[in-house]
């Protein structure tokens, strides 16, 4: 057997796939080939790691909460995809106002836009990059008028609490637009005493819609 | 519902690598499966079958967020002096935060390097142990496909994860 065959038959290997004659010429192989030895080690390190892996805890009381949500999906099937802080949404966004001021005042983040048609419901999704893992970072947002989150009956502002990891972190938003709005959207994260802002104007497509 | 939340959690864990996005993925799940909660208590099999709906649930999300429109909301130029980019890394303890900069982190990241379809095969057959032959009928896809989708995901996982962090078993720096 050459190396090459070698590592055509690692997977058949790995997953005890190999009839007696095949595992005994794998097996003779290995004997004699250090390299494809470190191979095959190396792949039931990667495997058995990968298995030790093991999930962190779900948020406390998610398990009620989604059961609940699940019996209502009219309030549960549509919604930003972080989950809000209960019952601190308001007062969040009111202490966050305060702090994100000074950070706007100092070095507002470009504006960014994205058009929605009126009255049809659309997810966007903003990402938002982190240099390093967030632990129970705060997302809060504040919606202009004529802009709604799908599932949040016309509430203006939200939290969310999550994870952020490092790069690319993703919130999905379900947007629904009502009419012509001049605010932007306003999102704001907040970590440790920390925070930034970040700003979303929205767009009515195919011009003012009225 | 209630006994097979915490499986279907696991699951989606393993194939979204995010507790927010995995509870999202659990919750839609839910919803989805309420009203056939009578039809459940006929199912012989019933963790495979939700694996199944979790797992067709998984495709159809990713799917969807590759249509929906995307803005990245953190542009600040290099060096800029971002208060979020200069909190510290976090206010864990030291187990965890060895073990965030050791070999999990390494590993999450080199997972979500995979595409869904081969996360969600090595999730199956590697860590939940269905065989390639149960995966083809539930996830009806041919076993070629799986084999060349596992075969895939296990080269790069390889690729990206170097032999020398395996090598000491869990070792982290302390």
């Amino acid at each position: 057997m050459e190396c090459s065959d070698f590592a055509m038959r690692l997977d058949d290997l790995l997953d005890g796939r190999l009839d007696a004659l095949q595992r005994k010429s794998v097996q003779e192989h290995l004997g004699r080939c250090p390299d494809c030895r470190q191979r095959h080690e190396h792949a039931l390190a990667v495997l058995e790691t990968v298995r030790k892996l093991s999930p962190p805890a779900m948020h406390p009381g998610f398990i009620d909460q989604a059961l609940s949500r699940a019996t209502r999906p009219a309030a549960g099937g549509a919604r930003a995809k972080w989950r809000p802080i209960v019952g601190m949404g308001l007062a969040a966004s009111l202490v966050l106002g305060v702090a994100l001021g000074v950070f706007l005042a100092t070095r507002p983040e470009p504006v960014q836009a994205v058009a929605l048609t009126i009255d049809r419901p659309e997810t966007v999704r903003l990402m938002f990059n982190s240099a390093k893992p967030l632990k129970a970072a705060t997302l809060s947002l504040a919606l202009p008028e004529n802009v709604e989150l799908v599932g949040y009956g016309g509430r203006r502002e939200l939290s969310w609490q999550t994870d952020l990891r490092e790069g690319g972190n993703l919130m999905q938003l379900p947007l629904v637009v009502r009419g012509v709005t001049k605010d932007d959207l306003v999102a704001s994260l907040s970590h440790g005493g920390n925070s930034k802002m970040f700003r979303l104007k929205i767009e009515v497509a195919g011009g003012s819609g009225m | 519902m209630r006994p097979q939340v915490e499986y279907l959690y696991r699951l989606a864990w393993r194939f979204t690598g995010s507790v927010a996005d995995a509870e999202d993925l659990v919750q839609d799940v839910l919803i989805k499966l309420f009203p056939r909660t009578q039809e459940l208590l006929g199912i012989e099999k019933l963790r495979p079958w939700l694996a199944r709906v979790l797992y067709n649930q998984f495709v159809d999300s990713v799917r969807q967020q590759a249509r929906s429109p995307i803005v990245e909301l953190a542009t600040e130029a290099e060096g800029d002096d971002n208060p979020l980019d200069a909190l510290p890394a976090t206010k864990d303890g030291p187990e965890e935060q060895a073990e965030r900069s050791g070999w999990r982190e390494r590993i999450l990241r080199a997972l979500d390097r995979l595409n869904p379809e081969q996360r969600a095969v090595v999730t199956m057959h590697d860590v939940e142990g269905y065989s390639l032959e149960e995966l083809e009928t539930m996830l009806e896809t041919p076993l070629g496909t799986l084999k060349s989708r596992l075969h895939r995901a296990r080269q790069r996982l390889r690729a990206l994860l170097p032999m020398e962090p395996f090598s000491a078993g869990e070792r982290v720096k302390g």
